[in-house]
């Protein structure tokens, strides 16, 4: 490494402890307490990245998050790679691997650079234009296109790292832990509010950390002093809750903010391990003090992108702070004074100064004296027009400016240099304001936009605020936050600052150039490679809005969002259109200020958490039995189960038979249930239901369907009366949670007057379901003293008995067609219960079936199932249920719609059986059904909703909706498929047992 | 005899958070409208009810939680004999139910009761809930109703740094598994 | 993410709540009297304003109540929260 870049009186970096670290395949060295940034500065290394668009060098240019050009990818595990990450924000870690980007085949021999030779002929939009025909001819340039540009790699691996969520709720967030931002947090924590300051750096500070100058003065010491104490009273504070490496990503409504805190980042390899990597932070503040700072602009002149061109102040942190010197020979070129402090920085340092360039046409404020007593040459009124050296800067042609600054004049006077540091005014960092919801108003004297109205409990204080000295800065940062938090007492009152005051202001926000325009590349957005000339295209071209500017020339919109340069476009837009810039607006700020890993918005909801996972009773059970499982919601249900090698299609066919042959057994469990109490009962599953419930028997089970308002189908299920006013209830098990809150609905809003109570009890009960011609004597075995005669418990009643002490409800109720019964048990006993069963049922071959075959078997009897036959579409009279429509009803929830014009159209999709001529051919559900097949286009008339291969009657058998289906019965239809028509005929829905003897069998 | 099964049965302990799994223990839900109602539980369970928001009353054996105007859940502090528990509910459904005034149902097993005890037990609960612990945490008897992790659950705030939490029985493996993800991180 | 302040539980987070649409649109008492047109303008027709809209919520991971709200949809402020039943606070 090459020393002489370092200096040794520094008090931020430890430079006992050495860090190695690789940057494109090179090993480098570096110290704890550096940044990427700023280690490769120490190693002379400027140039790191190729620009977006032309392949032009580019090197660092920044010190924080507005970073343009140091994108680099890190590390080079195909599983924990991260592409897009800023180099000036890495901390520095033992085993870092870095390199850079959008370049091939290396960062100093770039092929695609032969672009910046066709530059004049790639203006603006230039994709745009030339890739929009042939239409279909998109698909191969996308791909070269794609190959030539692209920022980064993406992991190839699912991530290792782990990411977590935490929720946090404060009286008051600081955000920003700059000057103004430690004296708000320590005020509101001293009057006892529960407050948490973050600040995205591992230190809290600021600029002023390392700001030791004799113009910046408080109570007699230099301001780095004496913020150094006042960080050390923070710790001290009980209400206050400081969190670093703490990035605010995203200010929403009603104060809620998302904050990303990394955690290891900064850590060696080793250190990594197991630990949470980042974790984002949803925060619930009642008040919110933003003191984010303000960004250095830079300056828009000729090749104002050549590496070693680097804001003034971030050359000022590099020195100041990290002990690095970013040249040898510095130029600075400015508007305004801060690049004077740079000066002085460098000076104290050592490090030659060559001049300052300085479009003002003199100012003698304090800084500048003090820079003008140490010797250092002034070219006042004077520009840029031109930088050399392609791969590193190495001299400035300088210019005097005509008095009103749109042109130079004079002879060019050539500087040499290697290392140029620009300023051109402040932007107050007001983003989190504007993501907020809050508006902007602009300040012409200094061409600022600043925080103006809000409707959120929130300010902003210091520099974020347009206060750019360090009196006021104190004075108003202090006097806001007393006002807001509505407190008076603190320590900031009588403090005496001496601050070097800005006396003379002035901006051009594009400089001018002894050549013409046309030939000149002044940058504007360095990531996305738009330069001045682009803007002027677009406003030539007819575009006005700036939304409309900023996404045909792309200004501002790569992956820092324009945090460097939106307003110079905006000046440079409002001058050429001759507009006020107060006027034009700003573009959107949109979350989140800087990007966030996918495993930070992840958290920890991946793997086994990626979504909720509900277990019946029994769940064990079905996984010591080998059965596969089914997604039903968030339900695991048994699907089928496989015995030796058996596929799904063979399991099925097996369980299928056995049930109807001898015995089944099913895990219900997951049916909705709910326990309704009241007086009005009944009144209620009348309103409700489309059946009539008033007369139904205690102790008698009652199959209902339920509407919508629009007389859809909307769920069925069986209730049971259990007592005078007391029903059991059951919903689909997709419908549970919906039915219940839609019949809370109606009885808090719509019918208040009805005395009648829910309750969810889906999770109290395990439901098994006995089906078959034995099914009868499987019960009888469990619960001997029950009679089972139909006299006595015919089908469709239900039951109370004890299995060994505890009570159970016992429905004779079928979905399959079968003799059935139900048991519904406390959940804790049913998986004893439903072994019970099973070791009752061995005699008879039991067979215990999943949802695969429950499916199967009702489609057989032509039962519906809510959500698979119907869509939302369908009425009952669609699906042949008229019979269940009570007449003698007044109303129930969607009688009205059920005779509006569309609902008694007669050619309304209706359902249907269907049967194919090749008994062995099995339809795929979801495909179309057609009336002929030689037209085109041919009409749909609906589609397969069900379709199974049926073991008990040896043929394939379906479900469809069609077009007037009730009227086609026995007529030849076509379900066409990708390779082969086939012929159905429409039939009845039932294809088993249209007698339902099997019901008492 | 039917074996007694639940989901989790079990109890894990982090620094300064520990999550056990509660013997089975009887839990009614309570609901009713009127005066009459309120009056009457509070009678029959020697107890009164609740009527404050997000409060709950206890004695030595029961726990009464607001859940909302209309709506109370009623726990045991120990595990209730079969036998004993059902005479409590059917005592109840009769003076309730029977009478018109309100809804009685056992929803025992409908629920898990899992226990937090420990000093960071609000830090696990934030990884995964939006509620603001803030006041709650220092407010004995405080009872939410709220999501952790997507999931439903009731929390009662037994007592300093203890606390029940009541979550469905068909959610609760995940709930804990995700609980016990999540402590290993505070 | 909104902070809905719930008339029974107090202030709670958006993701306890689930929206139920326009509020104040009750539900004809005697349908069957009613022609097509009137029948669709209960069951289909719904503001959908830029601006202040009355809303009805549930609380459906709290409470599980229903309540109105009043909220301006261009900045989603909301105005007021009040019971079932109970009238708009504001107009």
């Amino acid at each position: 490494m090459t020393r002489n870049l370092r200096i040794t009186n520094n008090k931020f970096i430890d430079q006992t402890s050495r860090i190695s670290f690789k940057f494109d395949g090179k090993t480098l060295y570096g110290f704890k307490g550096d940044t990427l940034a700023s280690a490769l500065l120490a190693n002379n290394i400027h140039l790191v990245g190729r620009s977006f668009k032309y392949h032009r060098p580019r090197g660092i240019m920044t010190c924080g998050s507005e970073e343009p050009n140091a994108i680099l990818q890190v590390g080079n595990d195909p599983s924990m790679t991260e592409p897009n990450t800023r180099a000036t924000e890495i901390e520095l870690y033992e085993g870092l691997v870095a390199s850079s980007q959008n370049c091939w085949p290396s960062v100093n021999f770039d092929m695609g650079a032969v672009n910046n030779f066709f530059s004049p002929i790639i203006p603006a939009a230039f994709y745009y234009k030339t890739f929009m025909w042939p239409t279909n001819f998109w698909k191969l340039y996308e791909y070269f296109i794609r190959k030539s540009a692209g920022l980064g790699k993406s992991p190839t691996e699912p991530d290792k790292d782990i990411y977590d969520h935490r929720y946090l709720h404060c009286d008051v967030l600081v955000v920003g832990g700059g000057i103004s931002g430690i004296m708000a947090a320590k005020i509101a924590a001293k009057n006892n509010l529960n407050t948490v300051l973050i600040d995205d750096k591992n230190v809290l500070g600021g600029t002023t950390l390392f700001q030791q100058n004799e113009c910046f003065k408080i109570n007699n010491s230099y301001s780095n002093e004496w913020i150094k104490k006042e960080i050390e009273t923070l710790n001290s504070l009980k209400n206050l809750t400081i969190k670093t490496r703490t990035s605010l990503a995203a200010y929403h409504n009603y104060n809620y903010l998302l904050a990303r805190e990394n955690l290891t980042d900064h850590l060696d390899l080793n250190e990594k391990k197991d630990k949470i990597r980042q974790r984002l932070w949803k925060i619930r503040a009642k008040k919110v003090i933003i003191a984010t700072g303000a960004m250095e602009r830079p300056l828009i002149f000729n090749n104002n992108d050549r590496p070693g061109i680097i804001l003034s102040y971030s050359i000022k942190k590099y020195i100041d702070y990290y002990g690095v010197k970013c040249g040898q020979k510095i130029s600075l070129f400015t508007n305004n004074d801060s690049a004077y402090e740079t000066a002085i920085s460098l000076s104290n340092s050592g490090v030659s100064v060559n001049s300052v360039v300085d479009i003002r046409d003199k100012t003698n404020s304090l800084i500048v004296n003090q820079v003008e007593k140490l010797g250092i040459k002034i070219h006042w009124k004077s520009t840029v027009v031109n930088t050399n050296g392609y791969k590193k800067i190495n001299s400035i042609e300088i210019m005097k400016l005509s008095d009103d600054g749109t042109a130079v004049v004079g002879k060019k006077i050539k500087e040499e240099c290697d290392c140029l540091g620009i300023s051109g005014g402040w932007t107050p960092r007001v983003h989190l304001f504007t993501q907020a919801g809050g508006k902007l108003k602009f300040r012409d004297e200094d061409n600022v936009f600043l925080p103006d109205t809000t409707e959120l409990d929130q300010i902003s204080i210091g520099s974020c605020n347009g206060d750019f000295e360090l009196d006021n800065v104190i004075k108003n940062s202090v006097n806001l936050t007393n006002k807001f938090l509505k407190i008076n007492n603190n320590n900031y009152e009588n403090l005496e600052i001496i601050s070097s005051k800005e006396i003379e202001k002035k901006n051009i926000w594009l400089l001018p150039s002894n050549k013409h325009l046309g030939k000149t590349k002044s940058f504007l957005d360095f990531q996305n490679d738009s330069t001045a000339n682009d803007v002027k295209l677009a406003l030539r071209e007819g575009f006005k809005s700036i939304e409309h500017v900023k996404r045909y020339t792309t200004t501002g919109m790569a992956t820092d969002q324009g945090k460097l340069s939106n307003m110079h476009a905006l000046g440079i837009i409002a001058e050429t259109a001759g507009v006020k810039m107060g006027e034009l607006g700003t573009t959107t700020f949109r979350p989140p200020y800087t990007p966030l890993t996918f495993g930070a918005i992840v958290g920890r909801n991946v793997g086994e958490f990626f979504d909720i996972i509900r277990k019946t009773p029994m769940h064990e059970w079905h996984i010591e039995n080998k059965a596969e499982f089914e997604n039903v919601g968030q339900w695991k249900r048994a699907w089928y189960y496989p015995i030796d090698n058996e596929n799904m299609y063979e399991a099925v066919q097996r369980e299928s038979k056995a049930a109807r042959d001898s015995a089944g057994i099913l895990d219900a469990s997951t049916l909705g249930k709910i326990d309704i109490q009241g007086s009005d009962a009944s009144e209620f599953l009348n309103r409700v239901y489309t059946n009539a419930w008033s007369k139904l028997e205690i102790g008698k089970c009652r199959y209902g369907l339920m509407l919508n308002e629009d007389g859809m189908v909307y769920d069925d299920g069986v209730t049971t009366r259990l007592s005078e006013n007391h029903y059991l209830m059951t919903t689909t098990t997709g419908g549970a949670a919906n039915v219940l809150s839609k019949l809370e609905d109606y009885l808090q809003t719509e019918w208040p007057e009805l005395d009648v109570y829910l309750t969810s009890v889906t999770d109290h009960y395990g439901t098994i379901s006995i089906c078959g011609p034995n099914s009868k004597k499987i019960l009888s075995k469990i619960i001997p003293d029950l009679i089972l005669s139909d006299k006595d418990f015919p089908h469709m009643s239900f039951k109370n008995a004890l299995i060994d002490n505890i009570n159970c409800r016992v429905m004779r109720i079928s979905f399959t067609g079968e003799h059935s019964y139900e048991i519904n048990i406390q959940s804790s006993y049913a998986k004893s219960v439903w072994e019970k069963c099973f070791e009752a049922g061995k005699e008879f071959n039991i067979t215990p079936y999943g949802t695969e075959t429950m499916h199967l078997l009702r489609a057989e009897k032509g039962f519906i199932i809510a959500g698979q036959d119907t869509d939302g579409t369908m009425t009952p009279v669609d699906l042949h249920m008229d019979w269940i429509i009570s007449k003698k009803k007044y109303d129930f929830i969607g009688k009205r719609s059920l005779y509006r014009s569309d609902t008694i159209r007669e050619d309304r999709k209706q359902l249907v059986g269907l049967l194919t001529e090749d008994p062995n051919e099995i339809l795929e559900e979801g495909a179309q059904v057609v009336a002929e097949t030689n037209k085109q286009p041919v009409e749909m008339l609906g589609h397969v909703t069900s379709s199974y291969f049926s073991p008990n009657l040896n043929k394939s058998i379906a479900l469809a909706v069609v077009k007037n289906g009730k009227k086609l019965k026995g007529q030849k239809m076509f379900v066409p498929m990708k390779n082969k028509i086939i012929n159905v005929t429409v039939t009845d829905t039932v294809f088993l047992d249209k007698e339902n003897k099997r019901l008492n069998a | 005899m039917l074996n007694f099964n639940t989901p989790i049965s079990d109890t894990k302990e982090y620094s300064e958070i520990k999550i056990s799994e509660v013997e089975p223990i009887l839990k009614i839900n309570l609901r009713g409208k009127n005066r009459d109602f309120i009056t009457k539980i509070g009678k029959e369970l020697s107890i009164i009810t609740p009527v404050e928001p997000n409060t709950s009353s206890s004695n030595e054996k029961l726990n009464l939680l607001w859940l909302s105007p209309d709506e109370w859940f009623l726990y045991s502090n120990t595990k209730i004999d079969v036998k004993v528990g059902r005479v409590l509910e059917d005592k109840l459904f009769n003076e309730i139910s029977k009478l018109k005034i309100g809804s009685v149902t056992n929803v025992s097993d409908h629920w898990i009761m899992i226990n937090l005890k420990g000093a960071k037990i609000f830090e696990l609960l934030s990884a995964g809930c939006p509620f603001n612990f803030n006041n709650f945490k220092n407010s004995k008897g405080a009872v939410t109703q709220t999501l952790i992790n997507h999931t439903d659950v009731i929390i009662h705030n037994k007592n300093i740094d203890d606390l029940n939490l009541f979550v469905r029985r068909s959610f609760s493996e995940h709930l804990w598994s995700w609980m016990n993800d999540s402590a290993r991180f505070i | 993410m909104f902070l809905i302040n719930c008339p029974y539980c107090g202030e709670r987070d958006q993701s306890e709540f689930s929206a139920g649409g326009e509020a104040h649109i009750e539900r004809p008492k005697q349908p069957t009297e009613l022609s097509d047109d009137q029948w669709a303008e209960y069951l289909f027709m719904r503001k959908n304003i830029k601006g202040v809209q009355f809303e009805r919520w549930n609380h459906a991971h709290g409470c599980r109540k229903w309540f109105n709200m009043v909220r301006d949809t261009s900045n989603d402020k909301i105005h007021a929260v009040y019971k079932m039943g109970e009238k708009p606070p504001i107009k």
